[in-house]
């Protein structure tokens, strides 16, 4: 029989979005397969960088925004205009620098002589995929202006809102060694990344690679995989993800134990504990799994809990860190599994 | 939270709370049991119940604070037990001094006294507050270990040191209680297999514990089955090992310096010639209940030159150890009769109105302050009865070596009368009745003969002729003389230096006093006997009768026989004590020892094949009972089981496939194990009945590949 509510593979039933109703297993093996299908795509251009490549694209289909953070040179650029040219949708990219002003990025509105009334220009924050290039290097106030559209897909300029379009994704890079001329961001907006990620050097057989093909392996040359309806799909599919009870106990423990450990100022956020919990629901989809286990949140807890765990100042100057203090609350909650009750 | 999720979380709490008060409930009778074990010392029940509130309480605080902070439960504990220690104080306090006065007397002394109080203690204030305040820590301790932390067998471990405290306060001084063992070791096997749970996994607490509930059954029934194993090996061997014991517990009362005596109270028989020089002399009033003999010392040793008692005197309260039901009240005041021992009828019960010692061996009375005159004092006795009638028929009990010892340098004349005594009488009792009756017959009384009971002194009375001043003497040489005598004979003697004391209220004088002797009987005891001449009787000289019996003696070889018929009389007694222990040795054996040791050995052997059936009953539960989630969980946890057996253990923190690494040292294939567990534990509705059979298909090539690496002690116990 036909179901006329199947568009596509990937799209929600409509009574999957009232009622929370466990994915089928072949849309999950769609998803997966799409999934793969877009980092591949993407593994072309950025070489040798397959998990960063996925742990950027789950962040992409969780509908959270990216924060890439490397030395110069080690593709954070590369890697995120790859990821606007794979997806068929519109792309931005924003040079920050001190001199750069908010209205430069949300748009302005100017008065038309012609119609005499004033028309709203958007900036180039108006597309889907918005590459912030050096986000530290702009003053706090151009970066705050990010603020309300990462948050809440919108811009309001001269008290109206104007809508961003839909998928919207921010990848904003930034260089951590060089300091002088930055401002570092406040922990606000960093607790609006979904992820921080590090591209890391590659390994040697990848970088040698690098340079025999680096007039092929331009991002510009990348042909679309997926256009942004299918990402809207994918992302609304992810929320699906059946999460048992004991998980959710499960993350509170692990939000908690970052909260109480020692070297810890502030730990996670509820905020970063939902961003974990959606991040997981894509991960599992990709892996084609239609529920979480504790897999996908270990290998996602560094990426989305390192960033949002402010360390206590003794504890930053004997040079602990974020991953370390995730570490060590994965050695203190046990995992929910059977055999602990049996 | 769906209703059925929440009917199962209604139920585990539920369960929990019934697993707690399970806990709860054996942890505090393993408590009020260590106090029954030391209340067996104490007088009454008072002790066991006071024990049994302290256990009560500490643990209704524990846990009625057991979800609270740890740090609540001290000072509430603390200040709970400052309050019924205040209230036990109170009880049993006799009001005589102020409150304060006492608790601070009883928390000063508390220790010194409860361990050296001689038994049966009194429940004083200061003798229940050491073993409530011990009842109320172990029991404070057990809840916080077992409730709160969900260690019972940490748990048991006060309650168990509260056990070993009582029975080292009681020490030898009651029968072993092996019920009282088997019941605590039910009890404590009884909490460790209902075992409450620890914090994080409670469901009444903030944790949250979804999922199925932890089968208890095969806990349950490995506890059943190891106590019962475990009681019967002690049944089997008990009575096997007890042979090897040979020496009896430690006793704390043993270290206490008994009360010096005084020259007048080593010896009181020279009290004699005194009082019967002046017999008016008024040394007491006494109002009794009936007609008496009130003792005042019993001597049993004699060296030749003094009677001196054995024993030591040990401090008692009011209440006197080993008396029976009082029969006999007297209440005295002291007018001159000095010295520190204390007049009191045959067996004394109770003494109230005067510090006493108790002399354990023969239950005379000591005040270590010494009799004051004005002085006075209530003491309830058990009168002993003798049966002469059996003591007719009866053997000399033997079985004390100090009442049949002869010093040497014996005066002929007290071996000629024993032998003439041996001659004329056949049986002990006629042999005792007829020495009294011969010293009653042949010797006379004087008031004023000489003071003195050593050797020669016996033998300037018995033999030295009525005209130089011999012949006659006090009941101290009476007495005296009939005891060495009748220990020459045979029969075990003492002397009791003592009062006739009339029924009602009289006052006692110096006439009244006396020594006299008593022969022990097996069966009846000691019979006392009368040596004393019949007042106005005229004596005649113990020579005649000695005479005519050398006459009627043979040869020296027949009055040797004559004596070996009454050694044999003795001999043969012994001979058949002989027997009688024989036969009750056999009587405890029952079997041979190698039927013990067989049996013991069965039992030992059956120790690892209760493991096994255990763990062959686990394995086939986990996987082949329940939803295919179930089964895979439980082909997991065999895993993790059989790995935990190799040496190779899982943390609780290692997901499913970190796990699967740490298990890939043992080089055993667990496949797709922990794909199925992760699906089994987070999404059990995607399991089929083949991902199950595929899970179980896994253990048993596991267990095989990875049974070399187990070490052979966990193969043989585990």
């Amino acid at each position: 029989m036909h179901d006329t509510e199947h568009t596509h593979p990937l799209q929600v039933p409509r009574r999957m979005q009232q009622q929370a109703v466990t994915l089928g297993a072949a849309q999950a093996e769609q998803f997966a397969a799409t999934f793969e299908a877009l980092a591949s795509a993407v593994d072309t251009v950025v070489l040798g960088k397959q998990e960063v490549v996925r742990l950027a694209l789950t962040a992409m289909f969780a509908e959270g925004h990216i924060l890439l953070e490397d030395v110069p040179g080690t593709g954070k650029t590369t890697l995120a205009r790859a990821i606007a040219a794979a997806v068929s949708g519109q792309w931005r990219r924003i040079q920050f620098t001190p001199d750069l002003l908010p209205s430069d990025v949300s748009g302005v509105t100017i008065f038309n002589q012609a119609s005499g009334a004033f028309e709203f220009h958007p900036g180039p924050v108006f597309a889907n995929i918005v590459i912030a290039d050096e986000i530290n290097r702009a003053s706090p106030k151009t970066q705050s202006a990010l603020l309300e559209v990462m948050e809440e897909g919108r811009v309001t300029v001269d008290g109206h809102p104007h809508s961003v379009p839909q998928p919207f994704l921010v990848v904003a890079t930034q260089n951590p060694v060089e300091m002088d001329g930055t401002y570092r961001l406040p922990e606000a907006q960093l607790d609006r990344f979904l992820v921080k990620l590090s591209v890391g050097y590659p390994v040697e057989a990848a970088e040698i690679e690098v340079l025999r093909g680096t007039h092929q392996r331009s991002p510009e040359h990348l042909p679309p995989v997926l256009d942004t309806d299918t990402v809207a799909q994918m992302a609304e599919l992810a929320k699906h993800v059946y999460i048992a009870e004991p998980l959710y106990a499960y993350l509170v423990q692990l939000a908690n134990a970052t909260r109480n450990h020692p070297q810890v100022a502030v730990g996670v956020s509820p905020r970063g504990l939902i961003a974990l919990t959606r991040a997981a629901s894509v991960f599992a989809l990709s892996q084609g799994r239609t529920y979480i286990i504790p897999e996908d949140v270990k290998a996602l807890a560094g990426p989305v809990f390192g960033h949002r765990i402010q360390l206590a100042p003794d504890a930053a100057m004997r040079g602990a860190t974020g991953a370390a203090i995730v570490a060590d609350a994965f050695e203190q909650v046990p995992v929910p599994l059977p055999a602990s009750a049996a | 939270m769906s209703a059925e999720q929440q009917d199962a979380r209604r139920q585990r709490r539920t369960r929990y709370r019934l697993r707690v008060a399970t806990v709860a409930a054996c942890l505090t009778l393993m408590c009020v049991l260590a106090g029954a074990v030391a209340a067996r010392v104490y007088h009454g029940r008072l002790l066991v119940l006071l024990v049994a509130g302290a256990a009560v309480g500490a643990f209704a605080i524990g846990l009625a604070l057991r979800n609270r902070p740890a740090f609540l439960a001290p000072g509430a504990s603390a200040a709970g037990l400052a309050a019924y220690l205040l209230g036990a104080i109170a009880l049993t306090s006799d009001g005589t001094e102020p409150l304060p006065v006492t608790v601070l007397d009883a928390l000063a002394n508390a220790v010194p006294r409860t361990l050296t109080a001689l038994i049966p203690v009194e429940p004083a204030p200061d003798t229940v507050v050491v073993p409530v305040f011990l009842a109320w820590l172990a029991a404070t301790l057990s809840c916080e270990f077992a409730i709160r932390y969900g260690r019972t067998l940490l748990g048991c471990l006060p309650a168990t040191l509260l056990y070993a405290a009582g029975l080292y306060l009681v020490g030898p001084n009651a029968d072993p209680g092996p019920l009282h063992g088997v019941a605590y070791c039910v009890l404590a096997a009884a909490a460790l297999a209902v075992t409450a749970a620890p914090p994080e996994r409670r469901p009444d607490r903030d944790a949250t514990v979804d999922g199925p509930a932890p089968s208890k059954t095969p806990a349950l029934m490995g506890a059943v089955l190891t106590t019962t194993v475990l009681l019967a090996a002690v049944a089997l061997l008990g009575p096997v090992a007890a042979r090897f014991v040979t020496s009896s517990p430690g006793d704390p009362r043993e270290y206490v310096e008994p009360p010096r005596l005084t020259d007048i109270d080593l010896n009181p028989l020279v009290r004699i010639a005194e009082w019967a020089k002046y017999p008016e002399q008024e040394l007491f009033k006494a109002d009794t209940s009936a007609d008496a003999w009130m003792r005042l010392a019993v001597l049993t040793e004699y060296d030749g030159t003094t009677w001196q008692a054995t024993g030591d005197f040990r401090t008692a309260g009011t209440v006197v150890p080993g008396a029976g039901e009082p029969t006999y009240s007297a209440d005295v005041e002291i007018i001159q009769l000095g010295g520190k021992l204390v007049p009191a009828a045959a067996d004394p019960a109770s003494v109230t109105d005067l510090p006493i010692a108790v002399n354990l061996h023969t239950k005379c009375l000591l005040t270590p302050d010494g009799l004051a005159t004005g002085a006075k004092f209530h003491v309830d006795s058990a009168l002993v009865t003798v049966d002469r009638a059996a003591a007719e028929t009866a053997r000399p009990d033997l079985s004390d070596a100090t009442t049949v010892a002869v010093p040497p340098g014996t005066p002929e004349i007290m071996v000629t009368i024993a032998d003439y005594i041996r001659a004329q009488y056949a049986t002990p009792y006629e042999r005792a009745q007829g020495l009294a009756d011969f010293l009653s017959r042949h010797y006379a009384y004087d008031a004023e003969a000489p003071s003195g009971h050593d050797l020669p002194a016996l033998g300037f009375f018995l033999g030295s002729a009525a005209e130089a001043g011999g012949q006659r003497g006090t009941s101290e040489q009476f007495a005296a003389a009939y005891a060495v005598i009748a220990r020459l004979v045979g029969l075990p003697t003492r002397v009791v230096v003592g009062f006739d004391v009339p029924a009602g209220s009289s006052t006692v004088t110096a006439a009244q006093g006396l020594a006299w002797p008593e022969v022990a009987f097996d069966g009846p005891g000691w019979v006392r006997f009368d040596p004393m001449p019949a007042a106005g009787a005229v004596p005649t000289p113990p020579e005649d009768a000695l005479e005519q019996m050398e006459e009627e003696t043979p040869s020296p070889e027949e009055a040797e026989g004559g004596g070996d018929d009454a050694e044999d009389y003795n001999d043969d007694s012994l001979e058949q004590d002989g027997d009688f222990n024989e036969e009750a040795g056999q009587a405890e054996s029952g079997l041979p020892v190698w039927v013990w040791y067989a049996a013991a050995a069965l039992l030992l052997a059956c120790v690892p094949l209760v493991f096994k059936a255990r763990r062959a009953l686990r394995r086939r539960r986990r996987l082949t009972r329940g939803t295919p989630a179930e089964r895979v969980a439980g082909a997991w946890a065999e895993v993790l089981s059989e790995a935990a057996r190799a040496g190779v253990k899982v943390p609780g923190h290692a997901n499913a496939e970190e796990a699967a690494v740490r298990l890939a040292v043992l080089e055993a294939d667990i496949g797709a194990l922990p794909r199925l567990v992760n699906a089994a534990a987070f999404a059990p509705s995607a399991l089929s009945e083949e991902d199950a059979r595929t899970a179980v298909s896994i253990v048993a090539p596991f267990s095989r590949t990875i049974r070399h690496q187990v070490k052979w002690v966990r193969r043989f116990l585990t």
